[in-house]
């Protein structure tokens, strides 16, 4: 028998006792770790375009210009500057000549014409995005330092989105090309960026940890972080708890008012607060009877009790909202007071239908209690107007399945509309454009005359007429009831109090960390 | 004999358990109104660029050509690809293996070295006090919810008390991976930081799993020892004068284990198979957190895989288990 001395026991009760008792702080000193609500399972910059993933294309990778601050403002980043053609299909972008890999070799415009192609190729990601306006090989290199893309059509919108070209070290990742992949294995594991940060460690099934790229062709200030870290916290509370307790340095800045209040609550936390551009409605089935009668549809966008929805179960965290493009973006119509609550009038609208009623579906989002509540007060005021509806519950995925399957799409979704790039046309033109019918259109609304302005507003190199068109458009919509239109979201940033220099940017919803140091 | 016999039956059951849950698996996914593809092509795809990528994935044949096609990969020990990693999928459920397996290991020693004893007391002080208190814990652990168990545990040893970290595995990212195994691998390269570290995080998982488990234990044990306790060869050796202690933890306790060692080998094929709900809760980078995230995405091929491997998990636990009985009570073979 082994005889058990009780000293080392004691040792290390004691020193459990001990770390038990050091101080609850983030993980290294020195480290800014974030609770990200989304899961890391690829690297590569070219599979996803989601927003709960942005970390990785913002602070691994580069693109040629860069969207900062709110309301977002495009800042030449890889390249210098550009020039277009007169007939807006040429668009010839000078690069900086000073840009350096994280493996110490020069970024060059081969590496852009890669990086593009390989986009197309992929057909992920952003690529949905550049596809209708480039082909496979319409970009070239003519030097070193200057890339040409020739666009299949004038597109006003190119330059909002080519910093989603996020540009990869093509020598780096042809190595490691395995039967043409386009390195796409490897690259899901790997970094072959010019980012801020390099990558230190990387689990998918906990996140990461990038040091600071020194060499990083934008520089340095006095102050800067020199280790982040990712984590995948995916249970809302325990991101709560997490950042209270001090574990955490930033999370997520778009959650309930009961987590703010509690973040508010706390010693640890400060509240960054601006608004956003993201766009809470309920999406209505333009197609399908009886939403596509105008009358029904006006019924609709007078049930539904903005004010109520609002101040009492948002407690006022949001900004009313009374079209599909956010109040803080060019080309929202300027004067324009959204529909009323009033259910007088909803019944008026609804005597005049002529299709015979029937119980409306409204498709929620499980997990997202916002769009569970909205649809909860909608149906208490529908049926005050003598409109059923019943509310089924499913997964973002299955949701957002059958929004774009015009048989199987619900009458009615609430969610949320980001940014994935600042233009107007990233709310109205996707969602209310016949082009975009089948795709990003799950609202199966199509208006030639609203068409027509999106379409002009998409060629044309004129921003005063762009921002009328865009405005007319705006306007057409809303008179034709297309959508319940309630609130623009405000994003409230919880961070470290011993944190500063985040600069929030709506298309990167605070996660670019170059600017971010310990104060 | 009848023990290899035994083993070579159940493995040949596994082929047609697994083909079995394989079909209904993939008739289950291809069931519910979610299109992977659309989700993988991103909210900003066209209907013609969500058809080419269908194509290109394969999506587009009839389903019965993509299941035939799915069992003859798997033959050659491919699983195929995540849809959205892009890696092969027996590679991913291999690097959350250890973290699951760690886990398990931990809660089923806290559950049994809770469970047996508890079990053994009840038995013995049968309708006392004690019985009734025990009786009423063990009820209460398989009643409560083990989502609201780990809560409550957050709350009360994380938050309150301070003395457990709230989630994860590990600060950071732990010692370099050996084996996998946090602890382990932190006593072979005798970093001592990351062993308190990797033991405080898993502490409360693994009480969160344990205590349900460690109530069934304690159960059958109890049982188990209630049914032998009065037997005549329990009585004879008592006649001769053999101390209490050793006619219990030898002689009854041996007798009485044989459907607590049977719930112990479940507890560990199911928690092997993924806890999905602690793992989620405390972000336990395991097999469980691995499921849910391929059902949130709907990455078809991931929750096949999965899937094939908690079953195949399962049956060959229940073969061990098998194994283990006939060792202890060799009469079984007979």
């Amino acid at each position: 028998m082994i005889p058990i001395s009780r000293r080392p026991l004691l040792g290390l009760a004691a020193a459990a006792a001990a770390t038990a008792a050091m101080p609850r702080e983030a993980h290294a000193a020195d480290r800014f770790v974030y609770a990200n609500n989304s899961n890391f399972d690829t690297l590569d910059p070219h599979v996803v375009f989601d927003t709960a993933r942005v970390a990785v294309r913002l602070n691994f990778y580069d693109g040629l210009y860069r969207w900062v601050d709110n309301p977002p403002k495009l800042i030449p980043w890889l390249a210098e500057s550009h020039e277009t053609s007169a007939d807006g299909l040429d668009w010839v972008f000078k690069l900086r000549r000073d840009v350096k890999f994280h493996d110490g070799s020069p970024m060059t415009a081969e590496d852009v014409v890669y990086s593009i192609e390989r986009i197309l190729a992929l057909n992920l990601g952003a690529a949905p995005l550049f596809r209708p306006l480039l082909e496979a090989g319409a970009t070239t290199a003519p030097d070193a330092h200057t890339v040409r893309f020739r666009l299949k059509e004038p597109s006003a919108i190119f330059g909002s989105l080519v910093p989603d070209i996020t540009v990869v070290n093509s020598k780096l990742v042809k190595r490691n090309e395995r039967d043409g992949d386009w390195g796409r294995a490897w690259l899901a594991r790997n970094v072959a960026g010019t980012g801020s940060f390099r990558l230190r460690r990387y689990d998918p099934a906990v996140g990461f940890i990038a040091q600071r790229f020194p060499d990083h062709f934008a520089g340095w200030g006095p102050k800067y972080l020199d280790e982040i870290e990712f984590r995948t916290v995916l249970e809302t509370n325990t991101r709560v708890l997490g950042m209270i307790r001090g574990d955490y340095h930033g999370t997520d800045g778009y959650m309930t008012p009961d987590q703010i209040d509690r973040f508010r609550a706390s010693d640890t936390v400060q509240i960054l607060e601006q608004e956003s551009m993201r766009v809470f409605h309920f999406c209505i089935h333009n197609a399908r009877a009886p939403m596509n009668d105008i009358h029904f549809r006006k019924a609709l966008v007078h049930a539904f009790d903005y004010d109520g929805f609002i101040n009492d179960v948002l407690k006022g965290s949001v900004v009313r909202n009374p079209t599909i493009i956010p109040n803080n973006m060019w080309g929202a119509p300027q004067g324009l007071e959204g529909y009323k609550f009033d259910l007088d009038l909803a019944k008026a609208e609804l005597a005049k239908v002529q299709a015979p009623l029937r119980p409306i579906t409204i498709g929620t989002l499980a997990g997202f209690s916002e769009t569970e509540q909205a649809a909860s007060v909608f149906q208490a005021n529908l049926r005050k107007i003598g409109i059923e509806a019943r509310i089924e519950s499913a997964p973002w995925p299955t949701v957002s399945s059958r929004m774009r399957n015009k048989d199987q799409q619900y009458d009615m979704v609430p969610y949320w509309k980001s940014t994935y790039y600042a233009d107007p046309n990233n709310w109205l033109g996707e969602l209310y454009g016949s082009r975009y019918l089948g795709g990003g259109n799950v609202s199966y609304y199509s208006n030639p005359e609203v068409d027509q302005r999106i379409e002009r507003a998409l060629v044309s190199t004129d921003q005063e007429e762009r921002q009328r068109l865009n405005e007319e458009a705006a306007r057409m919509v809303f008179d034709d009831a297309a959508g319940v239109w309630i609130y623009n979201t405000k994003w409230f940033g919880p961070y470290s109090k011993r944190i500063a220099g985040i600069r929030f940017c709506p298309v990167g919803s605070g996660q670019d960390m170059r600017w971010a140091h310990f104060a | 004999m009848k023990r290899l016999e035994l083993i070579l039956s159940r493995l040949l059951w596994l082929v047609p358990t697994l083909i079995g849950l394989g079909v209904i698996t993939f008739a289950i996914s291809h069931v519910i109104p979610t299109d992977p593809v659309a989700i993988l092509a991103g909210e900003n795809a066209t209907a013609e660029q969500i058809a080419a990528l269908r194509t290109q994935l394969g999506f587009d044949r009839p389903l019965p050509v993509q299941l035939l096609a799915y069992f003859q990969d798997l033959l050659r020990g491919d699983m195929g690809v995540s849809l959205f990693s892009q890696q092969p999928i027996a590679e991913e459920l291999a690097t959350r293996l250890p973290a699951t397996l760690e886990l398990t290991f931990a809660a089923v020693l806290l559950a049994s070295v809770l469970g047996i004893p508890l079990g053994v007391v009840s038995a013995l002080r049968r309708n006392s006090a004690i019985d009734h208190a025990l009786r009423i814990v063990t009820v209460s652990g398989l009643a409560i919810p083990s989502f609201w168990l780990a809560i409550q545990l957050q709350y009360l040893f994380a938050m309150q008390i301070g003395v457990a970290p709230l989630n994860g595995r590990i600060d950071g990212f732990g010692p370099e991976p050996v084996t996998g195994l946090m602890l382990l691998d932190s006593l072979l390269q005798w970093d001592w930081e990351s062993f308190w570290g990797a033991l405080r995080h898993i502490a409360l998982p693994a009480i969160t799993l344990a205590l349900p488990a460690a109530a069934t234990i304690a159960r059958f044990t109890r049982a188990g020892v209630l049914e032998v306790v009065t037997s005549n060869y329990v009585l004879y050796e008592r006649a001769m004068g053999l101390p209490g202690a050793l006619v219990t933890w030898k002689y009854v306790l041996r007798n009485a284990l044989i459907s607590t060692v049977t719930q112990i080998g479940l507890i560990f094929g199911v928690l092997l198979s993924g806890a999905v709900v602690v793992e989620a809760v405390f972000d336990w980078p395991g097999l469980g957190a691995f499921a849910v995230i391929s059902i949130i995405q709907s990455d078809h091929r991931a929750v096949m895989g999965f899937t094939l491997w908690a079953g195949a998990i399962f049956v060959i636990v229940n073969l061990i288990v098998d194994v283990l009985h006939t060792l202890i009570d060799p009469r079984s073979t007979r």
